[in-house]
């Protein structure tokens, strides 16, 4: 799980492993595990500490990773334009891994996903969601998705 | 430094990292372990067994390569740091405590994060700030155009109802009298039929007054401009005004004069006039038997004005809604626009004063306002002024395109002992101005080929000096600043009386010899 700061990582992983939502903020630091079975598939989830003004994504964390979560805010569109800086971190790391990208907090008011902002920051061959950690839409959709992709 | 110091060092480090250890071959299969692991929540690893299925960030990690995972954080156990190490083929694993790290950045990580998130609220906030406060300016902009608009329109609609209205009154008033110059038999009605058409037409002339004065004054743009004003000659113009309203329906009209007969004062006499009109029109209209009075008191610069009816009275809920525009109380069955008195008010205040209404349900009204009106000894002699026909006769230039207001104009004028040429628009009346001289040129302004600001321009131009005076429906005070601009000598808003037209002209043409 890569992105910028407070935009859902932890959320979603929660959300998907554990079924639970909360609206405090609490950052995540280095890195947390997490694992949950999908269908046959074992998933160790690495939700790892979000990109923020000081310190970049510390690329040792996405060692050994089969496949990536893009998660960025559809409320904050900085966060989405981030997609490029980061893409080159992981890219350099782990080369063309498998990507899908949650563009999370879909339940908020203030949605500011335009075509234009698609149209720079995501790339082609990446599988996009709009998703919400709070009411759980697409959370599922989004991890069988990257399941798919690594699987095949 | 000696020996001593880095074992004492490593050994403090060690007892507070409390590292664990093991080892993996190739397959990452558990060699070694170290006996405090389970202190890390790894209590059912032995020997033998595959790391990945127990531990889970060892999952997809490449044994050959060394790997630094300063904090890492399990659903069981504390936040810890590794350090892959490999070693000849073989994995070393260092797992140690890491929750002091943990909590100092963890702290310090969600501060600066808050902050930033404090800081992107506040920039989406000042944006949208600034996108209202634009939006507002544009609102205001039309609300500015739409308010322009709406005096612009009132000033247009003023000119499309004055000009026929005069019309209608000033046959009228030609019909009445050849009437009255007719011998007929009794039972003829004639004269009532016209009697009526000019009543009616009369108030219909004051509802468009009234619905203009309201857009006037939203827009600011009436002026008070005091001239002196003789106070019997006010009264008593009110006075015959009024008296056929009263004796028609059958009430005393009573005037009261606290004032030297010839005191004059400096008053705006027009809208004095308006406002007396309409507060005396009411009283008669809710007023079916008993009396109204008008007092008039002039004492130390002050004019003391007060009208009390014997009527109907107004209701105490009632009182504060009957100064609002448009409102009209529902079950008198009265007719009018509810403009009068929110107009009356407005004028009155705009004129330094202030309108009390004490009133008793059932019993009657009163009425009163003063305003400041220094005393004049200017000895004007406003009758004189008022006289409905010239004493030597004038040549006056007519300028009008409206064929009936002309034909009316004409009529009238000549009955006051006019001479008068009619031409219809400003390039006519140019070339009648180089062919004849006259005394005074009556002006339209608004006429096809040449309007009238336009051809007085040019005449003023031409060094032609004869005075103007502009007969105008567009009452809108801003002509009256471009008249004057131009040199205009006087300004009359239609309907135009002859006897307007004979006062403006006394005080204009200066005699020959
Ligand atoms: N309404 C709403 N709030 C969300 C959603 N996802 C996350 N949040 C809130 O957003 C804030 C940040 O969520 P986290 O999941 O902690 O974000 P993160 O990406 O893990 O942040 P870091 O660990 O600091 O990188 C929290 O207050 C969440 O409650 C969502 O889908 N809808
Ligand atoms: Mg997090």
């Amino acid at each position: 799980m890569v992105g910028d700061f407070a935009v859902g990582k932890t959320s979603l992983t929660q959300k998907f492993v554990n079924n639970v939502f909360s609206d405090k903020y609490l950052t995540t630091v280095g890195v947390k595990i997490d694992t949950a079975d999908v269908s046959d598939t074992k998933l160790v989830v690495w939700d790892v500490a979000g990109r923020d003004a000081l310190s970049p994504i510390n690329a040792a964390y996405l060692a050994g990773a089969a496949g990536i979560v893009l998660v960025g805010d559809g409320t904050r569109p900085e966060t989405i334009k981030s997609f490029a800086e980061i893409w080159q971190t992981v890219s350099g790391k782990l080369g063309d891994v498998p990507v899908v990208v949650a563009l999370n907090k879909r339940d908020v008011d203030g949605w500011e996903v335009t075509d234009d902002l698609l149209q720079t920051s995501i790339q082609s061959s990446w599988a996009v969601f709009e998703t919400s950690a709070k009411d759980g839409s697409n959370v599922p959709e989004l991890f069988a998705a990257l399941v798919d992709r690594i699987n095949c | 430094m000696p020996q001593s110091l880095p074992d004492n060092i490593n050994q403090t480090l060690m007892q507070r990292l409390n590292p664990a250890y093991l080892r993996l071959d190739a397959t990452m299969k558990v060699t070694q372990t170290s006996s405090n692991l389970s202190e890390y929540g790894f209590a059912d690893i032995t020997e033998g067994v595959d790391a990945t299925e127990h531990i889970d960030f060892l999952v997809g990690v490449d044994p050959a390569q060394a790997l630094s995972l300063p904090v890492v954080a399990s659903p069981n156990g504390h936040p810890v740091c590794i350090e892959l190490l490999p070693e000849q083929g073989d994995l070393n694993v260092i797992i140690a405590d890491a929750r002091e790290q943990f909590d100092l950045q963890q702290k310090l990580q969600q501060k600066a994060n808050e902050n930033q998130l404090l800081l992107e609220k506040q920039r989406t906030l000042l944006g949208e700030l600034h996108a209202a406060k634009a939006e507002l300016a544009r609102r205001n902009t039309e609300l500015e155009e739409a308010s322009r608009l709406q005096s612009s329109f009132l000033s247009g609609v003023s000119h499309e109802f004055r000009t026929p209205l005069t019309s209608i009154l000033g046959h009228n008033d030609l019909l009445r009298k050849s009437l009255a110059a007719e011998t007929r038999p009794k039972s003829d009605k004639k004269q009532i039929y016209t009697d009526a058409v000019r009543r009616a037409s009369q108030h219909l002339l004051s509802l468009v007054e009234n619905l203009l004065d309201h857009g006037k004054l939203d827009a600011g743009e009436i002026t008070i401009n005091p001239r002196p004003v003789q106070l019997s000659t006010l009264q008593n113009d009110l006075e015959m005004l009024l008296r056929p309203l009263a004796d028609a329906k059958q009430i005393d009209l009573l005037m009261q004069r606290q004032y030297p007969v010839d005191e004059s004062v400096y008053i705006d006499e027009s809208r004095v006039r308006q406002c007396l009109i309409n507060l005396a029109g009411n009283a008669i209209k809710f007023t079916d038997k008993g009396s109204v009075t008008i007092s008039m008191a002039h004492k130390d610069d002050e004019l003391q004005l007060r009208i009390l009816d014997t009527g109907i009275g107004i209701k105490k809920e009632d009182l504060a809604k009957i100064r609002q525009p448009f409102w009209q109380v529902a079950d008198t069955g009265k007719a009018g626009t509810g403009l009068g008195l929110s107009i009356t008010e407005r004028i009155i205040e705009l004129m330094g004063g202030e309108m009390t209404i004490q009133s008793e349900y059932g019993r009657g009204t009163e009425v009163s306002f003063s305003l400041n009106a220094p005393a004049t000894d200017a000895s004007i002699n406003l009758d004189q002024a008022r006289e409905a026909a010239f004493k030597d006769q004038v040549s006056i230039l007519l300028t009008e395109d409206d064929l009936d207001i002309a034909q009316l104009v004409v009529i009238l004028l000549e009955e006051a002992n006019a001479k008068v040429t009619h031409v219809e628009n400003g390039e006519l009346a140019l070339q009648a101005l180089q062919r004849d001289s006259f005394d005074l040129v009556l002006m339209d302004l608004n006429m096809p080929i040449m309007g009238g600001y336009e051809t007085i321009r040019r005449m003023r131009d031409d060094g032609n000096h004869t005075p103007v005076v502009i007969m105008t429906a567009s009452a809108l005070e801003a002509d009256m600043h471009k008249a004057q601009a131009l040199g205009c000598d006087g300004y009359l808003l239609k309907p135009v009386e002859v006897a307007d037209i004979v006062a403006i002209a006394d005080q204009i043409i200066v005699p020959l010899e």
